[in-house]
Order: C-alpha cells, then sequence, then structure tokens
C-alpha cells in the first residue's frame, strides 16, 4: 500500500494529465457520430453572444455581396414566377389569374415546405467538419436536422439547437454525404467533401456510360426527408475515371460561396413528422 | 497588479482576439482558390506559454484543459483542442527546463519571456510546442493520414503562421516592447 501511494505521488502529474487526455478522447469520440454532442458547441448563449456581437460589426463589409445575391435571386424567382404563370408578371403584376377554388377537378396542394430567413453569425471553412451558427433557435422554431440553404444553393442540416441560436453542419463536412442527382435525373449517388478545400466536392461512383459535360447542375434529391427535391447542389468542372473500380468521378464546384455567407434559408419540412412515422412502421413490419 | 488578475485578463484577450479576429481569417497562401489549403492561426495555446515560470503541473493541466475547452466551445470541436492544449501543458515544463540558462526555482514570479530567456530560446520554446499542439490537432481534425502531404502542409504552414501572429502579439502587448521602441 505504502509502495502504491509512493508510486501515485510520484507520478501524479502524469497519471493526471492521461486521465485529462482520457476525458478529451470521450468527448471527440461522442461528437464523430452523426448526432453530434448536445454538451459543446457554438449554439450556447455565451458564445452566441459574442459572436452576434462581432457579426453586427462585421456585417456591414459583407452588403454589397449581399445585395448581389438577393438581386439575382429575386431574377431567379421572378423567372421560375413566369413560367407558372400566364400573366407577364413584370409587367403588370396586379393581374395574375386568381387560381378557381370552386373548380373541385383542382388539387390543392398545400405547401409542404417553410422557409425561414436567418443571420449568420459564425462561419468556418477550414476545418475537416465545418459549422454555421445562425441567429435562430427553438423559439423561431428551428429544429435538429431541418435542411439549411442559401440563395445560390444548399448550404447543411442543422445540427443542435438552443434558444435563440442553432449550428449547422454545413457541406463541408467529411462525416455526412448528400444524396444527389444529374441533371436529367439520370444517375443518382451521393456528394461528400474530402475535407481538403472549401471549392471542390467529390460525386463518386458514376457509371462510365454515363455522359457528363462540365458545367452541368447537380441536384439534391427527394429522397431525405428533410430534403426538398431539386436544389442547386453545384456544377461538374472535372471528370476523371477510377481505375481502380471503373467509374467515374465528378469534381463539383459549390453553388454557395460558403466564404461569405450571411443569410441563409431554413427549410421546415411539414410532412416530415407523419413520413418518419410510415417509413417507421414499414420498417418494423418487415423485422 | 496580482499574477492571478493579469492571468486571467490575458486568458480572456487572447480567446476573444482568437475567436473575434483570427478565426475570421481564413488564410490561403496562393491566391488560387484551389492552391493551397486554408486554415486558421491558432494563437490561443500563447495563454499556456506565458503562465508564470513556477505553476505547478498539475495546475496547468487544468488551465490547458479550461482553455482548450473554451475554444472548443466557440469552434463546436468539442475536445480535439483541449486534447492538443493539455499535451503541450504537460510538455511545458520539461521544455522550459532544457532551455533556461538557470534552474526553475531561481525565477520566482516571472513567465517564461524574451528578457529573461532571449528571442532565440524563446522563440524555439514556442515553436516547439506550437508544432507539436498544431500536429495534435490536424492530426485529430482530420482522422486520417491518407492524405499526408496535404496534412504536413497544413502543420506546417499553420504552425509558422501562429508563431508569426505570436510575436506579433508580443511585440504589441509587452511592457519591454513599449520601452525599447521609446
Amino acid at each position: 500500500m505504502r509502495t502504491f501511494i509512493l508510486f501515485i505521488r510520484r507520478f501524479f502529474n502524469l497519471i493526471f494529465f492521461l486521465g485529462l487526455e482520457i476525458v478529451c478522447i470521450v468527448l471527440i469520440a461522442r461528437t464523430k457520430t452523426l448526432q453530434g454532442n448536445e454538451l459543446m458547441n457554438s449554439a450556447n448563449s455565451v458564445s452566441g453572444y459574442f459572436y452576434n456581437k462581432q457579426n453586427d460589426l462585421v456585417y456591414y463589409f459583407g452588403l454589397r455581396q449581399m445585395n448581389d445575391s438577393l438581386l439575382n435571386e429575386n431574377a431567379r424567382l421572378r423567372s421560375e414566377l413566369a413560367a407558372y404563370s400566364a400573366v407577364d408578371t413584370a409587367k403588370d403584376g396586379k393581374t395574375s389569374l386568381p387560381l378557381n377554388f370552386s373548380d373541385s377537378t383542382h388539387v390543392l396542394h398545400f405547401a409542404e415546405y417553410h422557409y425561414r430567413t436567418a443571420r449568420v453569425i459564425n462561419n468556418s471553412v477550414t476545418s475537416a467538419n465545418n459549422y454555421l451558427t445562425i441567429a435562430r433557435g427553438s423559439e423561431d422554431g428551428i429544429e435538429k436536422n431541418m435542411t439549411v440553404i442559401s440563395s445560390n444553393g444548399l448550404v447543411g442540416r442543422v445540427e443542435n439547437v438552443s434558444k435563440h441560436f442553432a449550428t449547422v453542419l454545413s457541406m463541408l463536412n467529411v462525416k455526412q454525404p448528400v444524396s444527389a442527382k444529374l441533371k436529367e435525373g439520370t444517375t443518382f449517388s451521393v456528394v461528400n467533401w474530402e475535407g481538403e478545400r472549401p471549392d471542390v466536392l467529390l460525386m463518386k461512383g458514376i457509371a462510365q456510360e454515363i455522359k457528363v459535360k462540365n458545367n452541368d447542375s447537380v441536384y439534391t434529391t427527394g429522397y431525405s426527408q428533410y430534403l426538398p427535391a431539386n436544389i442547386l447542389i453545384g456544377t461538374v468542372f472535372k471528370k476523371e475515371i477510377l481505375k481502380k473500380d471503373n467509374t467515374q468521378q465528378l469534381s463539383i464546384r459549390p453553388a454557395t460561396n460558403f466564404r461569405n455567407l450571411q443569410y441563409v434559408y431554413v427549410i421546415e419540412n411539414k410532412m416530415s413528422g407523419e413520413r418518419t412515422q410510415l417509413e417507421d412502421s414499414t420498417k418494423g413490419k418487415n423485422k | 497588479m496580482s499574477d492571478y488578475v493579469k492571468n486571467l485578463l490575458r486568458f480572456c484577450l487572447i480567446i476573444l482576439i482568437q475567436e473575434l479576429i483570427l478565426n475570421k481569417i481564413n488564410l490561403r497562401w496562393w491566391s488560387n482558390p484551389a492552391g493551397f489549403p486554408v486554415f486558421v492561426p491558432y494563437v490561443y495555446p500563447l495563454f499556456i506559454l506565458l503562465l508564470p515560470i513556477e505553476t505547478p503541473v498539475w495546475l496547468m493541466l487544468i488551465l490547458g484543459l479550461v482553455t482548450g475547452l473554451t475554444v472548443d466551445t466557440f469552434n463546436s470541436t468539442a475536445g480535439m483542442h483541449a486534447m492538443a492544449t493539455v499535451l503541450i501543458a504537460y510538455l511545458r515544463t520539461n521544455v522550459l527546463a532544457a532551455l533556461m540558462p538557470k534552474h526553475l526555482s531561481e525565477y520566482p514570479g516571472q513567465s517564461p519571456n524574451v528578457k529573461n530567456m532571449g528571442w532565440v530560446p524563446f522563440l524555439v520554446y514556442c515553436g516547439f510546442l506550437i508544432l507539436i499542439h498544431h500536429t495534435v490537432f490536424f492530426l485529430v481534425e482530420l482522422w486520417s493520414v491518407n492524405n499526408i502531404a496535404y496534412l504536413l502542409l497544413k502543420i506546417v504552414a499553420s504552425a509558422i503562421t501562429s508563431l508569426l501572429f505570436i510575436v506579433v502579439y508580443l511585440l504589441l502587448f509587452t511592457k519591454q516592447a513599449v520601452q525599447r521602441s521609446a
């Protein structure tokens, strides 16, 4: 016993050091899972407060770019709207045709997705798993796993929510690929990030026969229950054929500029609950 | 000003500089976006490096953990910074003992600084520990050695940049520097 105590006293620092390192490793191991950790993330109110203050200051420097992206988006929405409406909306917006509600053959879909805007108060592109912090939380109706997009394309997925803030796992992460399809809906695969550069995403496992051109767009699929279909992920800028398994690998330039995000949209899927319930009950039956 | 207050203030200052300024600077060494990895300089280990020489190791370990976890909380990287910081907090005493001209107990109430160490030993001391810190951190962060050249580049480039920022910090916030330039 005496020697044991002497041993402890002699190596106290080393043992203490190893103990602390084990604590750290446990913490890291917990974050490596997909769910993420609840305890420590930038959605907590202290760091959220500081990021908010800092963003108030830096905000002004990005106004010009933000204006541009908003203008672009307006233009895109206008052209999309024009496709749906028989009337030239730009010329005489007041006189658009009203939907005929009394028409019983006409099925009215209510909106499946609800969009909320949010301001980005912290953003990173340098880590292996990058996070954004947005200044909206559970009080504004943000929930875990909601999809986040910018005016240009896909950004990521909400990972942690506090009362007034939320962290978003961005597309630039090495742990979660996104299901994706090519322009014509011909090929489905996943897009992921290799952790190197914020300007390159990879789409692997495309059959060689599929003809892909540079600047082809890559969109999301509706397979994931939180993600609306047909959101732009990015455009192809390089194709290679892998010798290993004779498949094509596409390098994709993300549509979103992750370096200077200012505003994002958080998408809530109103049908998500029903869909999860159905899918779970089907799974349960098959077991 | 007592040592406790001084170090507490330094802690707040360094953490705020790290989180609110340096974390926003994504350095690219060549302007070509695909040319070189982006990275953030990490100067917060400086808080551990500048603790008084006589700080007992167990206290330094706890302070290292606290510093690391604070930075982790800001960056949503639970434990990674803490792990690297605890490691350098543990190694610090040994590195100092090797580099200081006299025995460590002969510097009562002093922090390691340029004045009592000289520029070259001080930079070696900072550089060595920063390099270890960055190696551990980026290794844990990337969690693979598939792309070892990229990893090494990122470590070396980040360490050099961090060291530059540390020198800038020292020139800005130490009294000796002010007197010399005056």
